[in-house]
């Protein structure tokens, strides 16, 4: 549970002086003109410096008082303070804009990656009252300058402690935001079943397989299908470890039937780690293993059947050169449930969003 | 003000090196974006930090483009978008306003129908395009560019250390790969090979 002192409501009220007066002010918020028929927009930009040519425009717009910034050192505007917060949380692979927009910044993805939120200073922040920031769920593959979060101040005005403070939180968890470039992986294919091996039904599964990796950059580069036969299986796999394959995919056998030997290939064939079963519908025997930092996974047969299973939240996080385990697989269990749409909008949806 | 298109072109092509068609093109493409984002001057004191200008192609009319605005890479005012378009977008900081101007394909088969008594297609061209209308010669269209923060002219504000080879990365261009923050060598490879001798 985290725990955060609550910083005291600001409260800062901008001062009020004549137009007359007004001339080397700044403004504290924006000025809108309505000139009916022909023009509705911001004339003056909150934090715009008063010049004595902008009085005779200040007055046609009706203007005898303006609201003006009198900040001493210990205040920040919130302008200011955003985009300070917006430099501190952004990490490799972010982006923001250099305006901050009624008050906030936008992030957005500097190249194609694997979107990664520290999830437990983000809620820290969020507990500082005079800050905010929301971003789209941890682990989205996302392309280049898409939008992935936004920051902002939420007073006017903030206290120098107060920005010192999220800012703190926001350095000591860096990165907070950042974008993991994929790695454009080789991956090789082992189909498993007798049925397709002996030809009495057509393999679907390299199309599966060759699309869902293509989309993040990497590649398909060779596939091969064997019989439900463990140690063929397994002499397979080593093969593929050691001629220095990327990513080794196997497909099939992963339930409890006799003939589903691939698993039990996968765990034979000289591999240093292995997690099975994962809390997430469709995609519950799902097999990860790892022989150094080479992943060999084991692809269940809902996936022939699924347009989506666990296949593809794993697959981005091991493009992106991470290795999950079998607590990641625990966690997938929070919006693990795919409702099987009939059109399916994944990844717009709840599914694998933890 | 600005000074006038004979003198512009003089200067340009002063500083490219030679007069070309390329020339004219950078020349008339610069001094019509400068007029639709609202700048008489760009180069002067006063003006120099409103403008960006990207070009999409790294041919004779990006030196015009330059020496008509003012704009440098080394400013961080000239961005290179490596399209091989034959267009410039040119951005007021001020007021946000943009516009890309393409030079058309069309405007080359127009050389021959505003200068038919130029045989040679070189000086043709180069004749031509002085005089052809701007809207037959570009394509303008009023855009949006958002400027990320690390791509503005100033101070540097981000750096960065390469977590193999330990260079510092400005400007956050640096990548995140396998859980390492990485210079774009180190992540991708470089364009060059260590010169072995012998």
């Amino acid at each position: 549970m985290l725990h955060y002192k609550r910083s005291p409501l600001p409260d800062y009220t901008p001062k009020k002086i004549k137009i007359e007066d007004a001339v080397g002010s700044t403004l504290a918020h924006d000025i809108t003109e309505i000139r009916p028929g022909e023009y509705k927009g911001t004339s003056f930009r909150k934090g715009h410096k008063v010049d004595r040519k902008d009085l005779c425009h200040l007055m046609r717009l009706g203007k005898r008082h303006l609201y003006v910034l009198d900040l001493d050192k210990e205040q920040i505007h919130e302008d200011n303070a955003a985009l300070q917060m917006a430099t501190a949380l952004a990490g490799p692979g972010i982006t923001f804009d250099r305006h901050p927009r009624e008050g906030k910044v936008q992030f957005n993805a500097a190249y194609d990656g694997l979107f990664k939120v520290n999830v437990k200073p983000l809620i820290e922040l969020n507990l500082i009252q005079e800050f905010m920031c929301a971003s789209i769920h941890n682990n989205t593959p996302v392309k280049k300058g898409q939008s992935l979060a936004g920051t902002r101040a939420i007073p006017l005005v903030i206290h120098r402690d107060t920005l010192n403070n999220a800012l703190g939180v926001a350095r000591t968890h860096y990165p907070v935001l950042s974008v993991k470039v994929f790695n454009p992986l080789k991956a090789k294919l082992i189909i498993t079943g007798n049925e397709v091996y002996g030809g009495l039904i057509e393999d679907k599964f390299e199309a599966v397989v060759t699309e869902k990796v293509g989309v993040f950059g990497a590649s398909l580069v060779e596939t091969i299908i064997l019989p439900d036969e463990k140690k063929m299986i397994a002499e397979r796999i080593r093969s593929f470890l050691d001629d220095g394959t990327d990513l080794v995919i196997t497909t099939g056998g992963m339930s409890v039937d006799p003939d589903d030997v691939t698993k039990l290939g996968i765990r034979e064939a000289g591999i240093d780690q292995i997690y099975y079963g994962a809390g997430v519908l469709p995609g519950a025997m799902f097999l990860l293993a790892y022989k150094g930092n080479v992943p060999v996974v084991g692809i269940p047969a809902c996936a022939l059947y699924h347009k989506t299973t666990i296949f593809d939240l794993i697959l981005p996080r091991l493009l992106a050169g991470e290795k999950p385990d079998n607590k990641d697989f625990a966690r997938l269990a929070h919006g693990g449930l795919c409702l099987d749409c009939p059109t399916c909008s994944f990844p717009a949806c709840s599914f694998g969003k933890t | 003000m600005m000074q006038d298109f004979e003198t512009l072109l003089k200067g340009s092509a002063e500083a490219h090196g030679h007069l070309c068609p390329g020339q004219v093109i950078g020349v008339r493409m610069a001094m019509l974006g400068c007029e639709l984002i609202g700048l008489d001057d760009p180069s002067s004191p006063s003006q120099i930090k409103r403008i960006i200008v990207y070009v999409e192609i790294d041919r004779c009319a990006t030196d015009a483009i330059s020496h008509v605005t003012g704009v440098k890479l080394g400013r961080r005012s000239l961005k290179f978008v490596d399209n091989g378009i034959m267009a410039a977008t040119f951005v007021n900081l001020e007021t946000s306003r943009a516009f890309r101007i393409h030079s058309t394909e069309e405007s080359r088969d127009l050389a021959a129908e505003y200068a038919p008594h130029i045989k040679d297609k070189h000086l043709q061209q180069l004749e031509a395009y002085k005089i052809i209308p701007l809207e037959a010669l570009f394509v303008v269209e009023e855009v949006k560019v958002d400027i990320p923060i690390s791509d503005m002219p100033g101070p540097t504000q981000f750096k960065a250390v390469c977590g193999k080879c330990k260079t510092v990365v400005r400007d956050k261009k640096e990548i995140y790969k396998t859980g390492q923050i990485l210079c774009r060598p180190c992540a991708f490879g470089t364009y060059y090979e260590p010169y072995v001798k012998g």
